[in-house]
């Protein structure tokens, strides 16, 4: 771990977000523009203040999306950078945004990221790669093979799986945002159909479309930037890594079940907390196994009995450890460049205090944890 | 003659394309085995490699019965993917045939399989490619009753 650890404190002045769900009648920057200004306007500061921009998005709608969204704004002439990391696009941009500002480059900077996810299975390689015709690239059988063993060695039941989805639906009821605000039963969880087993359809995060923004501040500048220091989020850790050595070969559905764990122990290394001191969590429930296993990587329940930690309740909102507390990936849904911030946004909207019908009582120390092709995650952690 | 659908990993042993190997390198600093051509070792990347051939059997690690497959996938749906571990170490996925579903369990020997499947390229023309697979180590009898 070379990485620069001791620059300036940052906080996040401002996050924004449009619903997530489908948008037909928006293109990619149309999509985008909105959370920006929203962010801009919650942190009070204008547009022309900012020095840089960092977009998050995965799939090809023409170049310089970035740009385009944000010349609607004034040709201003800062940089702008697009970031492609899969999945963790939006929450990379965020992390470049915050160690621009770290490192003591910018006082500013703003993060936003969009999406529109095509229907249908996901998946990494190009459209003639030879995984396609070995049929070993596909998202969620991924997943599958991982739930079929974290089934097989600890002893998980199917019904624990399905309540992670039971959990989030019930969450995303309490969130506008949401793509799937309706809720479900243990049983519509468990018969809705299969796509690769044991993986159910509600056991998967829809394809969505949506778009996330966050404006980010040194602390040492909030007050030249007039910006309301009882609205602003410190930023405790901001850690981004791609995959060690993993002994799976090289098939892109292998991936680690528990890579988060190194880049989970840099955060709490960086902010100086530790898992006990986490009072909610937003992390990567692509799949329903996927949020079992990223709380554990993260430590916050020990490894194998996340499963159990679900089925007591320990996830929901009414938990000790209360995880995706927005509906998460499962019913939030998933725009690749978007999800890693509207983590960020709903963490920041609950250390405020401002998370209404769904806000965890108290909670002064959030994490954010995004996952992404090429084994990459990304963790941050936020404290109010 | 078929060509093998990746040739960089998987080195067909007849002119038919129904026999094969599927290739991996060793580090010879720290031994470990990845599965595929590589220039630099992916877990402590010195570059004293050695191409090797991998064994033809393996155990279960886990599977799943894809009944959504991913676009471009040529073969019939559901499908039986298996995530499979050689003795050398590296986990391969590919198509599991010559099962049934009732048959399929965690830890169960497989072997390597290949099979001439017909890929659509860009263009609309049609080639025919030899793919590796695994199937069940087990008794004639069982191959037999489950072949369709």
């Amino acid at each position: 771990m070379t990485q620069f650890r001791s620059g300036r404190e940052v906080s996040v002045a401002g996050v924004g977000l449009h619903p997530f769900g489908r948008f037909r009648d928006k293109d990619l920057a149309g999509l985008a523009l909105p959370p920006v200004t929203e962010a801009l306007n919650d942190a009070g500061v204008a547009w022309k203040d900012i020095p840089v921009a960092y977009f998050g998005h995965v799939y090809y709608h023409g170049m310089s999306v970035g740009e385009t969204a944000l010349g609607k704004l004034g040709l201003t002439g800062i940089p702008i950078i697009n970031v492609e990391n899969a999945c963790s696009s939006g929450s990379t941009a965020f992390w470049q945004a915050y160690w621009g500002i770290a490192t003591g480059i910018f006082d500013l900077a703003l993060a936003f990221g969009a999406e529109k996810v095509p229907s249908g299975p996901v998946t990494v390689t190009a459209e003639d790669s030879p995984e396609r015709y070995i049929g070993a690239d596909h998202m969620m059988a991924g997943y599958a093979l991982r739930m079929r063993r974290y089934m097989e060695d600890h002893g998980a039941t199917a019904t624990a799986l399905a309540q992670v989805s039971v959990k989030a639906r019930q969450n995303a009821s309490l969130n506008p945002y949401a793509h799937r605000k309706e809720t479900v039963s243990l049983e519509e969880v468990l018969n809705s159909r299969l796509i690769a087993d044991p993986l159910t359809l509600y056991q998967c995060c829809p394809t969505s479309e949506g778009a996330a923004a966050a404006v980010l501040c040194a602390s040492d500048a909030l007050d030249r930037y007039a910006i309301d220091r009882q609205r602003t989020v410190k930023i405790a850790a901001a850690v981004l890594r791609s995959g060690n050595y993993n002994g799976r070969g090289s098939d892109h559905s292998a991936f680690s079940p528990y890579r988060t764990e190194p880049a989970a122990l840099e955060a709490y290394e960086m902010s100086g907390l530790g898992p006990e001191d986490i009072d909610l969590a937003q992390v990567h429930d692509a799949a329903t196994i996927g949020e079992l296993q990223q709380i554990e990587s993260l430590h916050l329940v020990p490894f194998g009995q996340a499963w159990e930690a679900t089925q007591e309740g320990r996830t929901a909102l009414t938990g000790d450890i209360p995880v995706n507390t927005d509906g998460g990936l499962l019913a939030m849904g998933h725009p690749f460049g978007a999800s890693g911030i509207r983590m960020i946004h709903e963490t920041v909207t609950q250390l405020r205090g401002e998370a209404g019908p769904r806000q965890v009582a108290g909670a002064k120390v959030g994490l954010a944890q995004c996952s992404g092709a090429g084994d990459v995650t990304t963790v941050h952690i936020f404290t109010k | 003659m078929l060509s093998s659908v990746d040739p960089t990993r998987l080195k067909l042993t007849n002119d038919e394309g129904t026999r094969g190997v599927l290739v991996g390198t060793r580090c010879q600093d720290c031994q470990v085995c990845v599965f595929g051509p590589a220039v630099f070792c992916q877990a402590c990347t010195s570059s004293s490699l050695e191409p090797v051939e991998l064994s033809q059997r393996g155990s279960l690690y886990s599977y799943t019965i894809v009944r959504v497959p991913p676009s471009g996938w040529p073969g019939p749906v559901p499908y039986f993917l298996g995530q499979v571990e050689l003795p050398e170490g590296p986990q391969v996925l590919a198509e599991i045939i010559g099962c049934r579903e009732a048959d399929l369990k965690i830890g169960m020997e497989v072997e390597l399989a290949l099979q001439p499947v017909i890929l659509a390229s860009g263009n609309g023309a049609e080639t025919t490619k030899a793919v590796y697979k695994w199937k069940p180590v087990m008794s004639t009898d069982a191959i037999q009753e489950a072949s369709p």
